[in-house]
């Protein structure tokens, strides 16, 4: 990728910030805005800005770029530009761990994520193991059935979960499946970024391998990759990357998909380039639909998850056609 | 039709108590033709035939006054009991729990799509149902097994007398209906007649958290703050519960936040929640969600005692 275009790309993420931070019914200038950011200005305009419109911002960011990453490793391991972890039932999985955390009374921020991550992880075994039972691990129809079959079985364990749940714990429940960053609080944050920014960074580490893993089995071991290892730690790192979402902003659909795509689109073609690209384009986009859903219905608001499905899902029924 | 082999006999069931309730009604029932007894009140000593169309459309027809009664909504069931009728009901949702009483009449679970079987297992004449979309497979499913249904709406303010006066004529006692109507539009009005206040009060009603959920112009609960004399701030939005965004409840800057015990001490421990003024000033006003929640005969005394919480704030305010 070209530096014109990595400019291109950040420039994207600030516009997107700027929207994010700006727009919204109180009216505030972008100068009050950077006042307020500075802790300056009256006390009610720092709250809006700093609590509420930053707070949303960074959550999208993280959420995004988790995202944007987690499909991005996905797609390069699996050979197959139809893997996301909403699709693979990943989301699905994380969403049982976080479900099942909170009817069981767990709420520290802490540990939501880790729960979800416990889900997640599940999922992808299932599938690998669903797929690999098929013995179609590298066609991709049987992936994405495996991975929607395993979203299904999410899906009605939550709904088991919920049954004997009571009733405002179910309405939490099925708004945050739905997706939003609107219940963005500083503390959740802090620990959403300790895991994000590990498992990405993990990630970028081992991006030599998705590389090779890229090539073939075959090929990648005869360069001396341990394919199983490889395999397994990829999918675990991109698992945890997708459960920090879940745990933060619930399913929002499709930003896996098509954010990498994007990134490529754009001349990423390492995987390193690729994932740092799909973050910087995963940021970009779900602070973009966030400020969407906040907007468009004002003074009510519109699920993150049903905006970027809108966006999404024909993007996927193109790359469908494209790759039958 | 009850299967049991005679009306008289109890058979052995395991919930003993229950059948023998049961029984007892059945027979309070038969005989009431050769004297009305002291607990039900019957105007006329004939039975009268009852026909009331509800508002699913349906036609109700009762040859005589129902007397084993499922009330599936917490508006009715307490309607019911204020009628003088709590001892015919059989069956309750699990979210009816006012008056006191009503928590010793069986519940049946959920009062939207019910459990069929359940009901039926209570073996009620009549079926009292909330008028919402989600209980019309319900309604027909009673009524195919031969029991009558009355589905009300209980939404909003002026639904009151309507509904109390088609319990009234299933429970043969109109008279009764007429006058708990009156009295709690009496109550009602008396709430309304105070003096208005020198400087108006704005409120927002904090419903949910996540999502930020409130009440607009088409729900009880905006009615009950203008009966009380204040503006709901959100008062302009027609869905009756709108979900909205945090900070447009900043941006209207309600005067006060109305809230539940839980839900208040959630809004003053959030910080998120410090950017709506109000609730940084700690001006967060605790609602009794059991008294004021729901639109039923308890109307007046919600309006008196949001109007009392107002103005004893508003009062100490500089």
């Amino acid at each position: 990728m070209t530096r014109a275009r990595w400019s291109l790309l950040f420039v994207a993420l600030a516009l997107a910030g700027v929207a994010g931070l700006t727009l919204g019914p109180v009216r505030i200038g972008l100068g009050g805005v950077l006042r307020a950011l500075a802790g300056a200005g009256d006390i009610q305009t720092v709250g809006i800005v700093r609590d509420l419109r930053l707070a949303r911002v960074v959550l999208a960011v993280i959420t995004g770029a988790g995202l944007g990453m987690s499909g991005a490793a996905l797609q390069g391991t699996l050979r197959n530009a139809l893997a996301e972890p909403y699709l693979l039932g990943v989301s699905g999985g994380a969403a049982v761990g976080a479900v099942l955390a909170v009817v069981a009374g767990v709420s520290a921020p802490g540990a939501l994520p880790l729960a979800a991550f416990a889900g997640a992880a599940g999922a992808v075994a299932l599938v690998l193991l669903i797929a690999r039972a098929a013995r179609g691990r590298a066609d991709p129809r049987v992936l994405l059935m495996a991975g929607v079959v395993v979203g299904a079985f999410a899906n009605a364990a939550i709904m088991v979960l919920l049954a004997g749940a009571g009733e405002g714990t179910v309405r939490n429940a099925l708004w945050w499946m739905m997706g939003s960053v609107s219940g963005a609080d500083w503390r959740t944050i802090g620990w959403l970024s300790v895991y994000a920014t590990a498992a990405g960074v993990a990630l970028v580490a081992v991006a030599r391998d998705v590389d090779l893993l890229a090539l073939g089995e075959d090929a990648a071991a005869g360069l001396g990759v341990r394919v199983a290892d490889a395999t397994r730690r990829i999918f675990l790192l991109a698992a945890l990357l997708a459960a920090i979402t879940v745990a933060g902003a619930g399913l929002v659909g499709f930003v896996g998909l098509v954010v990498p795509a994007l990134a490529r689109a754009l001349g990423a073609r390492r995987a390193r380039e690729v994932l740092l690209a799909s973050a910087v384009v995963g940021a970009a986009l779900v602070v973009g639909a966030d400020v969407v859903a906040r907007t468009v219905r004002a003074p009510a608001e519109l699920p993150l998850g049903a905006v970027t499905a809108i966006v999404g899902v024909p993007f996927f029924l193109m790359r469908l056609r494209r790759t039958a | 039709m009850e299967n049991e082999p005679a009306l008289y006999s109890c058979p052995g069931h395991r919930r003993r108590a229950r059948a023998r309730t049961r029984c007892l009604l059945a027979v309070i029932a038969a005989t009431s033709a050769c004297g009305a007894p002291a607990s039900d009140r019957h105007p006329e000593s004939a039975p009268t035939a009852v026909r009331i169309v509800d508002d699913f459309g349906d036609t109700l027809r009762l040859a005589q006054p129902a007397a084993h009664v499922v009330s599936l909504n917490p508006v009715t069931t307490e309607a019911i009991f204020a009628l003088g009728a709590g001892a015919r009901l059989v069956g309750r949702s699990r979210w009816d729990s006012s008056p006191d009483a009503a928590r010793q009449v069986p519940d049946l679970g959920d009062g939207l799509q019910p459990n069929i079987e359940a009901v039926l297992a209570a073996r009620p004449d009549l079926v009292v149902l909330y008028a919402a979309a989600a209980n019309r497979a319900a309604a027909a499913a009673f009524r195919r097994a031969g029991v009558q249904t009355l589905a009300l709406r209980t939404d909003r303010v002026a639904d009151l007398a309507r509904v109390l006066h088609a319990l009234g004529l299933a429970l043969g006692d109109t008279t009764a209906a007429a006058s708990v109507a009156d009295s709690v539009q009496r109550s009602l009005d008396a709430v309304r007649a105070m003096p208005r206040r020198t400087r108006p009060v704005s409120v927002f009603w904090h419903a949910w958290d996540a999502p930020v959920i409130t009440i607009g112009a088409g729900s009880y609960l905006d009615e009950l703050v203008v009966a009380a004399g204040a503006r709901n701030v959100f008062g302009d939005m027609a869905q009756p519960s709108p979900q909205v965004t945090l900070e447009s409840v900043v941006q209207r800057n309600p005067d006060y936040v109305l809230a539940g015990p839980r839900a208040a001490r959630r809004l003053r421990a959030d910080a998120r929640w410090q950017a709506v003024p109000a609730v940084r000033a700690g001006r967060i006003l605790v609602v009794d969600t059991s008294l004021v929640g729901r639109p039923g005969v308890r109307m007046g005394e919600a309006a008196r005692a949001l109007r009392l919480l107002i103005d004893s704030a508003a009062g100490v305010r500089p």
